[in-house]
């Protein structure tokens, strides 16, 4: 009797909701039950085989590949390719199913298999009880799959399966084909049979409690040991046997994917030959005929590493794509390892001029790494679009797509369904996940279970919790990658299956982007920064309004003293990185006055470099309070740059390297494992490692812990050093255009919206204080973006007028209509509707937000006349003249100027009119609080009162519970400090004040000013007009409204600290 | 519904979790209407939240809306929450409007419903001042008093849409006085007819009839009596007199009752209820009455009933019958003749008391079935066919002795009751492993995973037996049996 077995018929969570185990569960346990290969089938999927194929490659199990088909019209069937060519088949097959479908579904129909099947081996899956329209199939499939087709045969404990698999065994031998014993796993041990019911009741939408018979009636459906699988199939010994064969023929494997990457030079010539033409092109345009000698060096270094790794054509990619975005208009600005190299440089990818910035170390392609080279390209925000769609159009959709992401469960959303599932009520399911603040993967404390008010000790809520920690890491559904482009120079559904995304007009593989770096897929990262946008609009609208050639991102004059005086008074709203709170208390400390301090600026105030405790140390090194030591010698070398303190990745690899003793390889596996999550375990072995190395080469144990620590945050939220010096460039041109041309600043941010951290009222406050005028919404004078008006040829101010872009619910279409045809001015609202074109509701939005001022019409006045318009009065022809007035007149109560500023409020979101506060001033002054501005004035450690609206409120998860707020009033902002303790007391005031009054003491660091709150009240009531609220819109910041929010996505946005 | 903690109704709308309404406590939190479920809790944590359910709302307004008849006979529900009465004919017998309103807001709150009120000479004034009118309790308005009464009230109090009376707040017109003195002509076309109807409906300048609430519990029959009666036979007269009524409507609408309600007035304003159920719907006033009538002896008519109503509460469909062709002792046994029984069994036993047995969704065997009151609505879903299950069920199962020759094989023989029984055929076998979500916090829950078997004794008797556990080296697991085949 053989005892050899391979379990081929798996069903990972990739089939999702399904599966109740990971594929590397799946096949490290069948490596150690003794299986000699095994596959994983997921339905109609093969997003989940790359990770089995590298737990495989790791634990050395044969990997069959394959997947299970199911149809519309027929019973489903294992499909196991013979090679590459029947790969490329399936694949083919499967990206057929999905593209005609909508996102997540996959209709396959009996006809598509007959192109697709030539090199399969096919297994069908039989129903419960077999019948004769099934054994019809059998014979049917017989006949065309001759020699290469099985009969699923399970042994499924349900009290019939001798009856049963003797009847298949019968159906078998009469078609001439044979049984194939499987376990139909669901799970890689038993103990996962009760995450698996979860997950069903999840699909099935229903609680357990009622999920009845559509469960498993029992935990068999797990890999089962070899000696197991003979006993349960001694009956059926050729059943065993022929696991054997389908193995031995079913030859494909994942390492047989020879990846190949287009060309890129259409007549023949040698993308290599290529890559050298351009980058000498390059080099004499960056350095002129006579390039500095460590440049030629460092060219020849990495064009012989591009050539022996062919990696040319990847280059000529990026290239190709930065010259159209160049061609087109579209900023756009390189980052990312590969960054680093000179032939980026040259190429025009990326503005870290080497020869000028001395990086760090070659995180450029390296021979150790066996790693393709990572270059992500940023482009404007709102133009990104016409990037992605250049790219179908060139490559064409057969051949590019974008990567995919796994959405994974965090444990907020594993909590969220788990809870539903095991019954617990709406209200404690709702509260349980609230205590998750954002994207947490860990577990829930006993004491955050408890602040939500349940009992931690409840035996249902322990294991809740304990199912959703084994949730956490599933995948839940596949979505397109912010922008990582897979291009192939054959059929890209050939490699992987290709599905459409969500989104119109994109479409993106079921591998993601660890998947596609595991197989040394190469990725084009197209991303979007909408810093570049407002750049963009920057530099046109100065090009406009006081000519001079076009500057791009780097043409912008370098090191101006007053752009890094503005910056060290954190003068820095709407600059780029450095305009949060936590930035913007750092600057005056930091003092940058040269461009590598803004690099550091920008490096630092990450939550890897806060939760390292690296900061303060830095600090006082810089201000020279703290002498600059280095832990060793060859420490020194790695942290020269950054006063011994190590602030980017690079340093925590290179201390792995240097300190700890750890290969180039394990310190980059090291900072995978950190990036992931995804193994615990593994982490934990290497800080044991890493702590052992550091002490061994006679670090303080201390320095080591604190290393490993900081390297942990750089996992998620830390900088590479090239990163930083990209977006450094990017913090220092927006500067410099807030430093020379607030106007323009300030205009083209507002027309970049959605970005940053400020919203309308902010931008717009700051730049009239910049000695702006702001000019207010009007037809007669407003475009759909927000304008510059310049009077007289003499002022170099321009006037900054708002523009319909700014009213809520207005469509630009319209708006431009109305641009386009106001000619010499509307005189009458009737014109508007006649000539403009523009229906009542329409302009009765416009006279809403007082845009008639122009015409002598407030709000009021405009929206009754707007209001009595006729519609059906015919556009254009009728003369405004011609209707008499027919109407009795009505003469409208007048508008109070609180009313209009609420209705300012309400429209746009800001009034230029008055600042809500100030009709409060007379009664704050009677109760003593005083207005923010006069904070500067204040002592250090003074009690004192000031109240404003509530703009951001925030509690970062690195300041233990503390909240952070920033309130305005007509005077100015204040930033508050609220403990933990006076925040659990002050709860509701704290989370829905829209006014609110904070009495405290001052602290005053520098002109850092903070106002650590002592009480809080909450005076929105006296804000209210007519018994409503103030309709304000919180910033984007802001976590109370906002608390999803992932802030390593929105990576222009940093996380705040104090 | 009174609680510690602030209570508020909340609905999905798109994908946000919206406050539909607030108790008393969570308005004093400043909760209000409208806003997300998320934001509600950030203000108030301990905040509890259940479901709305606008159909019960509904219904819970149109049972309101039956019970009000008691005060006028022209009731009508207005939008969600409110009802008006036309009192003009009633108030007489309550001797002022005031007490009227008084003694009506009384007993709706003795309901649990937190009520407010006005009487005024229109309808769309009444709703306006109780609606908006807040701590004067209740509000009532003198004839001809209206146009004053309204005068500060806002807009909305008008029943317009929520755009209009934003515009019109908008244009400074945000109180009904400022509409009062503008011309109409300029009116209709910003606004439409609405709002000058609104307001001439409520200064009763235009005429706005109520219409009797919706017929939500249509199949009701009432019966006044001039002179109140006092006796058991004037009780069961006037219950027959309303069964003849309402089961001739339901045979029309081929509808059968499963529950009837009885609801006699009592000239002191004391209602009496009696309620029945049927096991399977049924419309026939004899066999109806049958079960009514011995409710008679707990009315206590005191000092007379004035009205009857006799409500059929809960309905199901009933195809109309075709009189058999065999005499009634040749008809099939079915559920036609059961169900009588059943119906007098359960009125006198108790409907508790007579239970039904109907499949339930489990895998466990004991599981797989479950009792119900007779008079429940049978639950979806038949006994499932797809593994074979006996006819008899032990509860519960017995230990029997059993020799197996292998760990996983089915017993060579086994001894129940001091008997020993062969075994010649067997199956399985069939494994069931508990239901774990039933054994959260269990302390040493036993392993007791079952492989039921189905086998055949020599003398041809079925059986289902289960071995519970797995055979380990240290533990020789328990047999039982649990069914007989036959």
């Amino acid at each position: 009797m053989t005892r050899d077995y391979a379990e081929l018929q798996v069903t990972s969570n990739f089939s999702f909701l399904e599966g109740g185990s990971h594929p590397a569960e799946l096949v490290e346990t069948a490596h150690e039950l003794g299986h000699t290969a095994v596959a994983i089938t997921d339905r109609n999927t093969l997003a989940g085989i790359v990770r089995a194929h590298v737990a495989a490659r790791q634990c050395g199990i044969r990997l069959v590949i394959g997947c299970r088909l199911d149809f519309v019209d027929r019973p489903s069937l294992l499909c196991f390719p013979s090679d590459r060519a029947a790969y490329g088949r399936l694949s083919q097959l499967l990206t057929q199913g999905k593209r005609r479908a909508s996102k997540g579904e996959c209709p396959l129909y009996d006809a598509d298999l007959a192109d697709a099947m030539a090199g399969q081996a096919l297994v069908i899956l039989p129903p419960d009880r077999p019948d004769e329209k099934f054994a019809q199939q059998v014979r049917d499939d017989a006949r065309r799959y001759a020699g290469r087709y099985f009969i699923a045969a399970q042994y499924r404990y349900r009290g019939d399966d001798a009856a049963r698999l003797d009847a298949l065994h019968r159906l078998a031998r009469a078609a001439g084909v044979r049984l194939l014993a499987t376990n139909d796993v669901l799970y890689h041990q038993p103990e996962r049979r009760a995450l698996q019911d979860v997950l069903a009741c999840i699909r099935l939408k229903c609680t357990i409690e009622v999920a009845g018979r559509r469960l498993e009636a029992h935990a068999e459906r797990h890999l089962k040991t070899p000696a197991e699988m003979a006993r349960l199939f001694r009956p059926w010994p050729d059943a065993l046997a022929a696991i054997g064969d389908l193995v031995e023929r079913s030859r494909f494997g994942l390492d047989q994917l020879e990846y190949d990457y287009p060309d890129e030079v259409p007549d023949g010539r040698d993308p290599f030959d290529e890559l050298v033409v351009r980058v000498e092109r390059g080099v004499a345009e960056r350095y002129g005929a006579n390039p500095p000698d460590k440049i030629v060096k460092l060219i020849a270094h990495e064009l012989s590493l591009i050539a022996e790794r062919k990696f040319a054509p990847f280059f000529l990619t990026v290239h190709d794509i930065t010259c159209f975005a160049r061609q087109q208009r579209i900023l756009c600005q390189g980052r990312g390892s590969a960054a680093n190299s000179v032939v980026c440089y040259v190429l025009g990818i990326t503005a870290v001029d080497p020869n000028k910035f001395d990086l760090l170390f070659e995180r450029f392609i390296s021979t150790a790494r066996n790693e393709p080279p990572d270059i992500d390209v940023d482009f404007e925000h709102e133009r990104r679009e016409e990037v992605i769609q250049h790219i179908y159009r060139h490559y064409t959709r057969e051949r590019a797509a974008i990567a995919a992401t796994v959405i994974r469960y965090r444990m907020r959303s594993a909590v969220r369904e788990v809870g539903k599932a095991m019954g617990l009520s709406v209200d404690s399911v709702a509260v349980l996940a609230r205590t998750i603040w954002g994207w947490s993967r860990a577990a829930l404390t006993e004491a955050q279970v408890r602040e939500a008010g349940l009992d931690p000790s409840d035996p249902l809520l322990a294991r809740v919790l304990d199912l959703a920690e084994e949730l956490v890491g599933f995948p839940r559904h596949l979505s397109q990658h912010v922008g990582g482009f897979v291009i192939t120079r054959g059929p890209l559904a050939e490699l992987v299956p290709i599905c459409n995304a969500a989104m119109e007009e994109r479409t993106h593989i079921e591998w993601d982007k660890d998947d596609i770096d595991a197989l040394k897929i190469l990725k084009v990262d197209v991303l979007a920064l909408g810093m570049l946008t407002c750049l963009e609009k920057s530099f046109a609208l100065i090009e406009t309004h006081f000519g001079g050639p076009r500057h791009t991102l780097y043409s912008v004059p370098q090191d101006v003293a007053g752009v890094y005086e503005m910056i060290q008074r954190a003068d820095t709203i709407g600059v780029f990185q450095i305009e949060s709170r936590a930035q913007m208390s750092m600057l005056p400390r930091l003092k940058p006055e040269r461009f590598y301090d803004l690099v550091i600026e920008v490096a630092i105030v990450r939550p890897g470099p806060i939760q390292g405790g690296m900061v303060h140390p830095y600090l006082r090194r810089r201000e020279s309070r703290e002498p600059v030591q280095y832990p060793s010698a060859a420490l020194e070398k790695v942290l020269g740059k950054t006063l011994g303190v190590p602030l980017f990745q690079e340093q925590a690899m290179q201390i792995a390297i240097v300190g700890a003793g750890f290969s180039p390889d394990e310190a980059d596996g090291l900072r995978r494992a950190m990036a992931t999550f995804k193994e615990p375990g593994h982490v934990v072995k290497f800080r044991d490692r890493f702590i052992k190395g550091m002490t061994e080469n006679g670090l303080d144990p201390d320095f080591a812990e604190r290393c490993f620590k900081q390297i942990e945050g750089f996992g998620t939220y830390g900088f590479p050093e090239s990163h930083a010096v990209s977006f450094a460039f990017l913090a220092y041109d927006s500067a410099w255009v807030k430093w020379r041309h607030p106007d323009v600043f300030a205009c083209a941010l507002l027309n970049s919206l959605p970005m940053g951290f400020y919203e309308p009222p902010q931008i717009v406050r700051d730049a009239r204080e910049h000695g702006v005028e702001v000019r207010p919404i009007d037809v007669n004078y407003s475009d759909w973006d927000c304008t510059l008006e310049r009077d007289d040829a003499a002022s170099t101010r321009l006037a900054l007028r708002l523009g319909f872009r700014l009213i809520k619910g207005l469509a630009e279409a319209d708006m431009r209509r109305l641009v386009e045809r106001r000619g010499e001015g509307y005189r009458l609202a009737g014109e508007l509707h006649r000539r403009g074109g523009l229906g009542r509701t329409v302009l009765a939005d416009l006279a809403r937000a007082d845009a008639f001022r122009s015409l002598g019409l407030d709000r009021r006045q405009a929206l009754w006349a707007v209001k009595g318009l006729d519609e059906t009065d015919l556009p254009l022809f009728a003369l405004p003249e011609a209707r008499p007035s027919r109407e009795p007149a009505v003469t409208l109560p007048a508008m109070g100027l609180k009313e209009h500023v609420f209705e300012d409020y309400r429209t746009a979101r800001l009034s230029l009119k008055q600042h809500p506060v100030a009709f409060l001033r007379e009664s704050l002054a009677q109760r003593k609080i005083l207005p923010c501005a006069a904070l500067t004035k204040t002592r250090d450690g003074r009690r004192v009162a000031v109240a404003g609206l509530v703009l951001v409120r925030q509690r970062p998860g690195t300041a233990k519970g503390i909240i952070f707020m920033t309130i305005e009033d007509e005077t100015g902002t204040a930033n508050i400090v609220i403990w933990k303790r006076l925040f659990d007391e002050n709860r509701r005031t704290v989370m829905t004040s829209r006014l609110i009054a904070v009495s405290g003491l001052v602290q005053k660091e520098g002109i850092v000013i903070h106002v650590i709150a002592e009480r809080l009240t909450d005076l929105s009531a006296d804000l209210r007009l007519d018994g409503e609220d103030l309709p304000l819109s919180h910033s984007r910041g802001d976590e109370a409204i906002h608390p999803g929010q992932d802030h390593r996505v929105l990576e222009q946005k940093s996380r705040d600290f104090h | 519904m009174a609680g510690d903690r602030p209570l508020v109704t909340v609905a999905t709308i798109g994908n946000r979790r919206i406050v539909q309404s607030v108790d008393e406590l969570a308005a004093a939190c400043g909760l209000l209407p409208g806003l997300t479920l998320a934001d509600a809790r950030a203000r108030e944590p301990g905040l509890e939240g259940i479901e709305a359910d606008p159909a019960a709302d509904r219904a819970a307004l149109a049972r309101l809306a039956d019970w009000a008849t008691r005060f006028s006979p022209w009731v009508a529900p207005v939008g969600a929450d409110a009802l008006w009465l036309d009192v003009s004919g009633s108030v007489p017998l309550f001797v002022s409007e005031a007490a009227l309103a008084e003694d009506l807001l009384a007993r709706v709150r003795r309901q649990g419903v937190g009520a407010r009120a006005a009487i005024a000479d229109t309808p769309g004034g009444a709703w306006a001042l109780a609606t908006y009118r807040a701590g004067q309790d209740p509000v009532i308005v003198p004839p001809g008093g209206i146009r004053a009464a309204l005068a500060d009230l806002p807009v909305a109090a008008l029943r317009l849409p929520v755009e209009i009376v934003e515009d019109l707040r908008r244009l400074g017109l945000g109180r009904i006085e400022s509409l009062y003195g503008m011309p109409r002509a300029p009116l209709a076309p910003r606004f439409g007819e609405i709002v000058a109807r609104r307001l001439d409906q409520a200064l009763g300048i235009e005429d706005e009839p109520i219409s009797p609430h919706p017929p939500i519990l249509p199949r009701l029959e009432r019966i006044g009596f001039a002179e109140p009666i006092l006796t058991a036979g004037g009780i069961e007269r006037g219950i027959r007199f309303l069964l003849g009524r309402l089961c001739r409507r339901l045979e029309q609408e081929r509808l059968g009752v499963r529950r009837l309600e009885l609801a006699c007035y009592r000239v002191d304003a004391g209602v009496e209820r009696q309620s029945i159920g049927t096991s399977q719907p049924n419309r026939d006033p004899a066999h109806l009455a049958r079960l009514l009538v011995p409710c008679i002896e707990q009315i206590d008519p005191g000092f007379g009933i004035d009205l009857m109503v006799l409500s059929a509460s809960a309905i199901e469909p009933q195809e109309l019958e075709q009189g058999g062709l065999l005499p009634k002792a040749h008809q099939p046994e079915d559920g036609a003749i059961v169900a009588p029984l059943i119906d007098r069994l359960a009125n006198r036993l108790g409907a508790a008391n007579v239970l039904r047995i109907v499949p339930a969704d489990s895998h466990v065997p004991e599981r797989a079935m479950q009792l119900i009151p007779a008079f429940e609505t049978m639950p979806d879903g038949d006994w499932p066919t797809d593994r074979p299950r006996p006819i008899r069920l032990l509860s519960p199962p017995e230990p029997i002795e059993v020799m197996a020759p292998l760990p996983e094989d089915p017993p060579l023989q086994f001894r129940w009751h001091r008997v020993l029984h062969r075994i010649r055929r067997a199956e399985g076998p069939e494994r069931i492993a508990p239901e774990w979500w039933r054994r959260i916090g269990l302390i040493n829950a036993p392993d007791d995973l079952r492989d039921y078997y189905r086998i055949e004794d020599e003398a041809g008797r079925r059986f289902w037996v289960y071995r519970q556990g797995i055979y380990r080296p240290d533990r020789r697991p328990p047999w039982f049996i649990h069914g007989l085949f036959s």
